[in-house]
């Protein structure tokens, strides 16, 4: 993308839209370290965001607070423009976010296919109704899904043997097994072969462009970052550091010296 | 599910050999009925049968919290406990019939295990089990001190009603019952949620399942269940004391039939309790002094060479073992 091209894309973001995801001071303390300082994001419907930052930043401890798996201390986060600070994650994620973990969380010990069809949809569903047997139209769903990221041959193999790449392409099948609006990816391309992040670029544009999802991607990978978002934000210290386009954040002179020091 | 259940032929095979089991059973004690000199089935058979057919049902339940849901519960006997006490206390004290205070024994008990639930179900791992452990020796104590309600050490006597028929087919019919149950609980959605919660519950939790409701609702179905069984057994042997009912080794002992059979399957506790019931007979009636080594012993080659339990050899991998869950117990965190 030619670079005025992008600015000009990045100045309109937002522009009459009501953000998808948003956060207003998000701040976290682990005792004395703050892991989170005071920070604002937003992310918008069918956008691919990154979130980047050098180790130690508060990218991870972002995405728990926003999938509730640590409390926030300070600060509001919006979801659907509902205030998610204090749900419980299992209701976020009945509202439609879901999200992959930096280090990978699957069910080791079951096959491909259980795997899939553990993570279905559980939106707003009693536990009455839970009593019925696992729908036909879930496994269905759990096929197609497998077949979308290329693991189809491993359907019946047990999760732990697959590789990283492999297993990293199972957990992002996890993810959308409920068919989220949006999408967290952490670190999604950590240990995989290029020929496996190429296949996961390619599916997480797809799902973007095709079923209109919207991602928000933790990477230290740039180039997979600059491929995809459209908007990067990047964390320091657990602060905002910068955000802007791609192209706007590797030539941003604090990211170049947050990164590679002064 | 694919490989988390037996294959179709499998299951026609197994089908028929269940059939045919049930039948037999259901037909047992019509022999002494139809030819009662020949004491082909004697009334101490019906009893043995009868304790195994408890036996079941108690393994069973466990395994909906043990197995399924991969919550070791050490101290599963408090439910039996309640349900014997509540059922004695009603009968002997105020005359409830029976069908009405195993009912209401059986309420106690799942009334008790919604409230201790809902504080010792947020420990993981190994501090659920000393936890609930805890609970059942207090539990114990609270009944011994308790002298005017439940007789104390002196315990309680309870009407006789001595019908060894009558008991085998409510035993039995009650296993039948609480199997069908957890086979459906297994294959439904319920089932697969606590499935998730054992192999890693806080994935299960990010994954949109409500792990603190699914843990407590299976904790009380299966106390409201082995309350019964409390009830029933209270009402059979027609006096309770503490010692006797709260018995320590009684959970122990499920631990060890589910883990014989298959953890987490639906047959495990079935074929663990049948087959060390029986064994247990003979090893005691042969090597009385013995039998505690013998059980010890067997623990210890489950552990070392059955993992998986006899259905686990028989290749029925819908189960897990003990070591899947302990490990699962310190690799899980809880932030990610």
């Amino acid at each position: 993308m030619v670079y005025a091209e992008e600015a000009a894309l990045s100045n309109s973001r937002g522009i009459g839209q009501t953000p998808l995801l948003e956060g207003q001071k998000v701040s976290k303390y682990f005792g004395g370290l703050a892991a989170l300082q005071r920070v604002d994001f937003a992310v918008y419907p069918g956008e691919i965001v990154g979130l980047i930052g050098p180790n130690g930043s508060g990218k991870t401890t972002l995405f728990d607070c926003l999938s509730r798996v640590q409390k926030i201390d300070e600060g509001y986060v919006y979801f659907k423009e509902v205030d998610i600070t204090r749900k419980k994650p299992f209701q976020v994620a009945h509202m439609g976010l879901a999200r992959t973990f930096q280090v990978i969380r699957i069910y080791r010990k079951l096959t491909v296919l259980e795997n899939m069809l553990l993570s279905r949809q559980w939106r707003g569903e009693s536990l009455f109704s839970q009593l019925r047997p696992s729908q036909p139209a879930t496994e269905t769903r759990a096929r197609d899904l497998i077949e979308f990221l290329t693991i189809a041959d491993l359907i019946d193999e047990l999760a732990a043997n697959l590789s990283g790449g492999q297993q990293r392409l199972l957990e992002i099948g996890m993810a959308l097994m409920p068919d989220p609006e949006l999408v967290l990816l952490d670190e999604a391309t950590s240990g995989v072969n290029p020929t496996l992040i190429e296949t996961i670029k390619d599916r997480i544009r797809q799902l973007n462009r095709d079923s209109g999802k919207t991602f928000l991607l933790i990477e230290h990978n740039m180039e997979f970052i600059s491929d995809l978002c459209s908007h990067v934000y990047v964390l320091n210290y657990g602060e905002k550091l910068e955000e802007g386009t791609p192209t706007e954040i590797m030539n941003s002179e604090p990211v170049i010296e947050a990164y590679f020091g002064s | 599910m694919a490989s988390l259940t037996l294959t179709v032929q499998q299951n026609r095979m197994g089908r028929w050999v269940l059939l045919v089991l049930v039948m037999t059973l259901l037909a047992l004690p019509l022999i002494q009925v139809l030819a009662p000199d020949r004491k082909l089935v004697s009334n101490a058979l019906l009893f043995s049968f009868t304790q195994m057919f408890m036996l079941v049902t108690l393994a069973s339940n466990w395994n909906l919290t043990g197995g399924f849901t991969g919550y070791i519960d050490f101290g599963h006997a408090v439910f039996f406990g309640l349900g014997a006490y509540g059922t004695g206390i009603l009968m002997s004290k105020l005359g409830v019939p029976f069908p009405a205070a195993v009912l209401a024994g059986a309420i106690v008990a799942a009334v008790f295990a919604v409230l201790i639930g809902s504080a010792t179900l947020r420990l993981k791992g190994p501090y659920f089990s000393i936890a609930m452990l805890g609970t059942f020796v207090a539990m114990r104590e609270i009944v011994r001190v308790a002298r005017p309600l439940t007789g104390g050490g002196q315990g309680l006597t309870l009407p006789p009603y001595l019908n060894r028929p009558l008991f085998y087919y409510v035993t039995l019919l009650l296993a039948i019952a609480v199997v069908a149950l957890v086979w459906y609980i297994r294959r439904s959605e319920f089932g697969s949620s606590l499935i998730a919660i054992r192999e890693d519950e806080v994935g299960a939790e990010m994954r949109g399942i409500n792990t603190t409701l699914h843990k407590i609702t299976v904790f009380w179905i299966a106390a409201f269940l082995t309350g019964i069984v409390g009830g029933i057994w209270a009402f059979q042997n027609t006096f309770i004391d503490p010692d006797v009912v709260f018995f320590e080794s009684r959970t122990v002992e499920l631990v060890m039939m589910v883990m014989l059979g298959g953890l987490g399957t639906v047959a495990g506790p079935v074929v663990g309790a049948a087959t060390i019931y029986w064994m247990r007979d003979v090893v005691w009636s042969n090597f009385a002094q013995f039998h505690l080594i013998v059980e010890g012993l067997l623990l210890i080659a489950i552990v070392l060479f059955f993992p998986y339990g006899i259905m686990g050899s028989l290749g029925d991998r819908s189960g897990t073992s003990l070591s899947n869950i302990v490990r699962g117990w310190f690799t899980q965190r809880k932030q990610p």
